[in-house]
């Protein structure tokens, strides 16, 4: 019996000397262990998290990373699970800061830590920058089958929406249908996002802000007229009502099966594009169009890493989180797989990205160089995103202007009441 | 002596109790009442993790639902849901049954292929559903053989996708209605069923006066235990439409308590909502075990 205590108590012992500290105080020697919430797309797969986060921990070699996977696109739900069940990671990424950072469960960037940022102020709450600004993502693109535009009869993309209505019913007369969507945020957030710039951020780019102060409403004319402008697509059959079912893969995979002639999505779908599984067809790019210009684009720069303000490795977490940002293969690798326009000083796009992210590039900077670039709907982050649980109703809301279950004055009127429990 | 050991006969009895059923209940008081009562008490405050500090509201949780659209919508959801799965494997389970209360391999085997979907993972039911429902999926592939140019969108359209869930659902707990009533059927004495065929009875006769009268214990247990799964549902619902199409269209009570607490971080309200969900299925089944033991027969 005493050969068996003493077996249990040196294996406990061998196994307590293992060199990775969860808990250990900073400035120790070992590894410090720190938990990493990431997600994983068609784009951004398992092989890519791992190596980009071996590179910052082969720098760093004190810092050991625990990998969790948010396991749907809605990571922002998941981080709240992971709070309220006591597992919230110690680093995360591409999660709104919203209510988390009310709570005092986020680290707050210094202006040290964030000189490096093009926009260090981006997605502030409370005047504090809790998200690093890393990368800006135009939301959306609107992405097009030339040859399906082609076959329809059309020369140009559209550049006023009634253009865009007219390719609708020519593409439509075809039996083809002229607008991919899906049913979940990822996938029909972004068209909503491309209405709503020309329609409601383009007049008032502080309309969230407003929002939030109760200044303005969902009933009011500006997005009561964008609200419409979704059901008035649907009820024209140019969006398919049972789409709806298609998740953020679905909807992606859709397009570039040649299920749709048109796409309105993040310009991170030029990672699937330029990628080795790119669409047998062309594809165009143009920024979706208002009443009278398409100058208006929708951009939305934050998404980076945000830390735990209650982390027990918080120097570690802090330290990995800046190195992972800043790393210049990190930065082209995300240009690459998923699209993004890194938001860092000084940074180029490398010169092997594809024609796709090229073309969307250009449209992003044409628009800066013009002015005319506005937040994208609720994909803001911060003080300028909806309140908490309100942009999960505004994507259900969408989904019934779109299968016709509610009018677009149920809608806004539904908003409103949802954005008044707060 | 006699009167020195009845007490301690009692103190051993009351030991011996507390030895045997103690860690039985220690473990349903930790996992199961405790927690219970703490969300009921969470359920009278404004718990909020993300707004503290936490105050005493009274009832006032409990008066907002009953004005909250979305819980007022959940339980509408939940009760159709309810209904379609208590009335359909019953009805169907105890046909399939009658057919298969015979002796032979084939039977053998058949009662184990209706089994199949009970002990699968209520996950893996609901992705390989999705798949057959998907519009573009085999279900709607063969509509379209067949000459359907526009087939349902099963999961995508408002007015399909509850009914979808709940055929689901049916589909998955048939096995367990199946086995219930084949239980019952095989226990029922033959001197019954040959008495009744020897006074002229026909099957349908013996069925409805001597065989359906003895399943009541089984139709008691298959109604109970249908009724508490289809309340409580959240899996399915979050794996094959996540509430929608659109807003509440298939959420369930248990899928909206879990959004108001994770999306909506309203966690005194999600108790309140809890604390109602767990209520109306213990009242439900109260009412349900007194109803239909009414009808039952001791042999």
């Amino acid at each position: 019996m005493r050969k068996m205590i003493a077996l249990v108590g040196a294996t406990v012992l061998a196994l307590s000397g293992c060199s990775v500290k969860d808990d250990a105080p900073d400035g120790g020697g070992g590894a410090r262990q720190i938990t990493f919430l990431t997600f994983e797309t068609p784009n951004l797969t398992p092989q890519y998290w791992d190596a980009a986060i071996k590179r910052v921990t082969d720098q760093h070699p004190d810092i050991a990373v625990k990998r969790i996977v948010s396991p749907t696109q809605d990571r922002t739900a998941y981080a709240k699970q992971l709070l309220q069940s006591g597992q919230f990671p110690d680093v995360l990424i591409a999660v709104s800061p919203a209510g988390f950072a009310e709570a005092g469960e986020l680290y707050a960037w210094s202006d040290k830590e964030l000189e490096n940022f093009l926009f260090p102020g981006n997605g502030a709450v409370n005047g504090k920058i809790y998200q690093l600004p890393a990368n800006t993502q135009t939301i959306p693109v609107t992405y097009y089958n030339k040859d399906l535009f082609a076959s329809a009869g059309i020369g140009a993309p559209p550049t006023t929406y009634q253009e865009l209505l007219d390719a609708a019913a020519k593409l439509k007369a075809k039996n083809i249908t002229p607008l991919v969507t899906g049913g979940v945020h990822d996938s029909v957030g972004p068209l909503v996002a491309g209405i709503w710039a020309t329609d409601v951020y383009a007049k008032n780019p502080e309309w969230m802000k407003q929002r939030r102060a109760g200044t303005v409403k969902f009933c009011d004319p500006d997005p009561r007229k964008a609200l419409g402008k979704v059901a008035d697509l649907a009820a024209k059959g140019y969006v398919d009502r049972t789409s709806v079912a298609r998740d953020y893969a679905a909807a992606q995979q859709a397009f570039l099966d040649g299920k749709g002639a048109m796409y309105a999505m993040g310009n991170w779908l030029a990672g699937a594009l330029d990628g080795a599984d790119k669409p047998k067809f062309a594809v165009g790019q143009f920024t979706w169009p208002g009443d009278a210009d398409n100058r208006t684009v929708p951009a939305f720069t934050g998404g980076g890493l945000l830390v735990s303000a209650k982390s027990k490795n918080i120097e570690a977490a802090r330290k990995f989180a800046l190195a992972f940002q800043l790393d210049k293969t990190n930065l082209d690798n995300s240009a690459v797989a998923d699209g993004l326009f890194p938001a860092i000083k000084g940074y180029a796009p490398p010169a092997g990205v594809g024609p796709a992210y090229r073309a969307g590039y250009d449209l992003y900077a044409k628009a800066l160089a013009a002015k005319t670039v506005v937040p994208a709907f609720n994909f803001e982050a911060g003080g300028d995103a909806p309140l908490p649980g309100v942009g999960a109703k505004i994507d259900a809301s969408v989904v019934d202007l779109i299968t016709g279950k509610k009018t677009m004055e149920q809608v806004c009127a539904f908003l409103d009441s949802e954005w008044a429990k707060g | 002596m006699a009167v020195d050991r009845a007490p301690r006969r009692v103190g051993a009895r009351v030991g011996h109790f507390a030895g045997f059923a103690g860690p039985g209940l220690t473990v349903y008081a930790g996992f199961v009442l405790v927690p219970i009562l703490i969300s009921a008490g969470y359920s009278l405050t404004n718990y909020n993790p993300f707004n503290p500090p936490t105050r005493y509201v009274g009832l006032a949780n409990y008066r907002l639902l009953f004005t909250d659209e979305a819980f007022l919508t959940s339980l509408r959801v939940t009760t159709i849901l309810t209904v379609i799965v208590v009335v359909t494997p019953n009805v169907a389970g105890l046909a399939i049954a009658v057919l298969l209360d015979r002796r032979g391999w084939l039977y053998n085997a058949l009662r184990s292929v209706f089994f199949v979907p009970m002990v699968l993972s209520s996950v893996v039911v609901s992705i390989v559903w999705t798949r057959l429902l998907d519009n573009e999926g085999p279900i709607n592939q063969a509509l379209r053989a067949v000459g359907v140019d526009r087939p349902p969108g099963w999961l995508s359209d408002p007015d399909y996708a509850l009914y979808s869930l709940g055929a689901i659902l049916s589909w998955q707990l048939l096995g367990f209605c199946v086995v219930v009533y084949l239980a019952g059927l095989q226990g029922i004495p033959v001197e019954l069923l040959e008495a009744a065929e020897m006074d002229g009875a026909g099957p349908g006769r013996r069925f409805w006066h001597v065989s359906w009268p003895l399943l009541a214990p089984a139709l008691t247990i298959n109604t109970v235990v249908l009724m508490i799964s289809a309340f409580k549902v959240f899996d399915h619902v979050q794996v094959i439409t996540r509430g929608g199409p659109g807003e509440g269209t298939t959420a369930t009570i248990a899928f909206v308590v879990l959004r108001t607490a994770f999306e909506e971080n309203r966690g005194g309200i999600a108790s309140a909502q809890a604390v109602v969900m767990l209520t109306i299925i213990a009242a439900a089944s109260a009412v349900a075990l007194k109803l239909l033991r009414r009808r039952e027969v001791e042999l």
